[in-house]
């Protein structure tokens, strides 16, 4: 077991990278999960209101009326110290006097100086009060302007202004099963990035300081069969690949609840497959001998570039045709719709799991015949064995 | 000495540690060695001697079957050499010119590691490596990194990496190259303490100084071809060189250089205007002869020198060129 201590002994100085990565998503994730998230649905705001009615007219407390309709009236003493300690300690959100008169000039259609109104600061709250306001009055005179009576212009006002827009928020998450909450597909969605990350930032300096080429010209000198290092270095490979998707897993787990059940072990598999295609995709990068500086470059374009291409970054129905098209070539594409499935995006097909399963090991095996193509290539008829 | 026989170009001696036959190896269209015949015994210290692209280290590469050759047949210890052969490469210790080792290690794991490609068993590895750790001097710094060691310490655990597990051959390919004067001693008398252990040891380099010290035969390679073997003495009789005086003197007349050209002995003469040299064949009292001419025509001169032939001497008799290139 030499060549598996000394990958282990490596690893440890290379770990911390890893660490990185799973420290901030796991962070992350966990913030996500005491984070309220459901944005399906709006509250309106209620303000603290209090009106001063100077009018005194049926149209003034008409517009009192309408006002209570959706906030709270507050009674303050009309005092502008008292006002400004009401508005400052904010006891009052907004303060508005219907000055004297307002009935008639309504019903002139003067709409100008009909209130005052008086606020601490220019929340959007309080912006949208004000545009509420001058709205209603602009309505009310109207409709008074059409030949309707007061109280029938202020009614059809109402009627108006209580219309709202529909509005919806589109939410790729509609899966109500138990089994899954909506913070374990939010981990299981962006975990491709995160293992690919950690796998080749990690993975791929050690397999080069092992295959350096005086350290591979020592080993193959020494008396260890070939077979035995290889099997010795997949061991190695395979302990660190598996040691880093069970934190993940035992994050996920947390976060699910504390139990996986149901298709949630779908979602383990999922990303067991595809911390398989992690490794070999470390592996056959690892048979071009990049410089070790180059490693964090060629893991962030891979990273990134798959998750952007295949939806783990953007919902794959908002991505162009074209975009798809190549993504599918790609097993992180294919990782995302058994993602979009579980998460109930998308109607659950067995047939499509099995085969975005086999299409993600496929892409694995191919890595590795493709690393060992790329070795072959690189010693067939100069070296007798790799150097 | 074993007996020797002669047999397709390679001598054969008893207890043949390595025996190299009729090798080619070829890159392309360049012959990177030519029929090649090495016949090495045990507890040899055999010197490949050559210039850079000789083909000594290629000769290396294909003895550890690193390489794939042509032509020819390698047998180590009497068996077969292949890239399969573990039983013949777990008594084989390798020390390469460049410090192979793991940076991310310590001197010990280092040791410990590389020793492990060759013992298994946990107590026999440690105790070797203790052994080795004692033999190089590194006991005081067991914990440091290679990238804390300095060029000379670092060139010590390469060697110790290479002979911990005990090899009864050991390959050192250019071992002392920019390595300090007191490193390259220490090194060689490491090699030399190793032999008298019985190790047997092919040992290539470029210095002929070296060479000449530590090996007990020496082949002369060049462009593929070994162009002569034997030991340093035997090397040297086989070239027409046994003695160069070189004297300073100013004024040295055609005619006088004429009268030392035909003295007995003498077959070569040079003066490049301040410098006479003069190559003799044979002969005692060359010097005194020469010294005598001079005095005859009152010539006086400087320092005055005899030297005995050296490997460089037998590589430019045979080949016309200086076995170092200048700079090096």
């Amino acid at each position: 077991m030499q060549v598996f201590n000394a990958f282990m002994k490596v690893m440890k100085k290379k770990i911390f990278i890893a660490f990185i990565y799973i420290f901030v998503f796991v962070f992350v994730a966990i913030a996500m999960t005491f984070t309220d998230n459901n944005v399906s649905q709006f509250e309106q705001v209620s303000l603290k209101v209090c009106v001063f009615d100077e009018d005194d007219s049926p149209e003034s407390h008409a517009l009192c009326s309408f006002i209570g309709n959706d906030n709270e009236l507050v009674t303050l003493e009309n005092d502008r110290d008292v006002i400004m300690d009401a508005l400052y300690y904010e006891r009052a959100d907004y303060v508005l006097t219907i000055n004297n008169g307002y009935a008639e000039k309504l019903a002139s259609g003067d709409t100008d100086g009909v209130f005052v109104s008086m606020k601490m600061h220019d929340s959007y709250s309080t912006v949208y009060m004000g545009q509420m306001l001058n709205e209603y009055v602009s309505t009310v005179s109207a409709f008074l302007a059409g030949g309707n009576d007061v109280m029938d212009a202020v009614s059809r006002a109402e009627e108006v202004l209580s219309k709202e827009a529909e509005v919806n928020i589109a939410s790729f998450v509609s899966r109500s099963d138990p089994d899954v909450n909506t913070n374990t597909v939010f981990f299981f969605r962006f975990l491709p990035y995160i293992i690919l990350g950690a796998v080749m930032s990690t993975l791929c300096p050690v397999l080069l300081v092992l295959g350096r080429k005086d350290i591979r010209y020592r080993t193959n000198c020494s008396g260890i069969h070939q077979s035995t290092y290889t099997i010795q270095i997949f061991a190695a490979s395979a302990v660190y690949i598996i040691g880093i998707w069970l934190v993940f897993m035992i994050v996920g787990l947390i976060i699910n609840g504390g139990t996986y059940s149901g298709i949630a072990w779908l979602a383990v598999l999922n990303s067991f497959v595809f911390s398989l295609f992690a490794a070999m995709l470390t592996i056959f990068v690892v048979e071009f001998e990049p410089p070790a500086t180059m490693v964090n470059i060629i893991t962030q374009v891979v990273s990134l570039g798959m998750c952007f291409l295949c939806g783990v970054f953007v919902e794959q129905p908002l991505l162009g045709d074209g975009v798809l098209a190549v993504a599918r070539f790609l097993p992180t594409y294919w990782y995302i719709r058994v993602n979009r499935m579980i998460e109930g995006s998308e109607t659950f097909d067995m047939n499509t799991v099995v085969l975005a399963l086999s299409i993600e090991f496929g892409c694995a095996a191919v890595m590795a015949l493709l690393a060992a193509l790329v070795r072959k290539s690189k010693y067939t008829g100069k070296s007798a064995v790799p150097v | 000495m074993a007996a020797v026989k002669k047999e397709s170009g390679c001598k054969l001696m008893k207890n043949t540690v390595v025996k190299i036959t009729d090798l080619v190896k070829r890159y392309g269209d360049l012959v990177a060695l030519d029929h090649l015949d090495i016949g090495i015994s045990e507890g040899e210290v055999f010197g490949l001697l050559g210039p850079n692209g000789s083909g000594k280290t290629t000769t290396i590469n294909c003895l550890l079957s690193l390489l794939a050759f042509d032509k020819g047949e390698i047998e180590i210890f009497g068996k077969k050499m292949n890239p399969t052969a573990y039983d013949i490469k777990k008594d084989i210790g390798i020390i390469m010119q460049n410090v192979a080792v793991f940076d991310e290690l310590t001197v010990y794991e280092n040791i410990d590691y590389f020793c492990g490609l060759y013992i298994t068993d946990k107590v026999q590895r440690k105790q070797y490596v203790n052994e080795a750790v004692q033999f190089v001097g590194l006991e005081d710094f067991l914990k440091f990194r290679p990238k804390k060691l300095s060029g000379g310490l670092l060139r010590r655990l390469n060697i110790a990496c290479g002979i911990a597990h005990k090899p009864k051959l050991i390959i050192l390919d250019e071992p002392t190259v920019a390595v300090d004067p007191q490193s390259r001693n220490r090194i060689l008398e490491g090699i030399e303490e190793l032999n008298r252990g019985g190790t047997t040891v092919i040992y290539t380099s470029h210095y002929m100084e070296e060479v000449e010290q530590i090996c007990t035969r020496i082949a002369i390679m060049d462009k593929g071809h070994k162009i002569a073997e034997g030991t340093k003495d035997e090397l040297k009789r086989m070239i027409r060189n046994t003695e160069t005086v070189t004297i300073e003197i100013i004024g040295l007349t055609e005619e006088v250089k004429a009268k030392i050209a035909g003295l007995p002995h003498v077959y070569q003469t040079n003066f490049d205007g301040t410098k006479l040299t003069v190559c003799c064949s044979g002969g005692k009292h060359n010097l005194i002869r020469i010294l005598g001419v001079l005095q005859e025509n009152e010539l006086s001169f400087g320092r005055v020198y005899s030297e005995l032939p050296t490997l460089n001497d037998v590589f430019l008799e045979i080949t016309g060129k200086a076995l170092r290139d200048k700079g090096e």
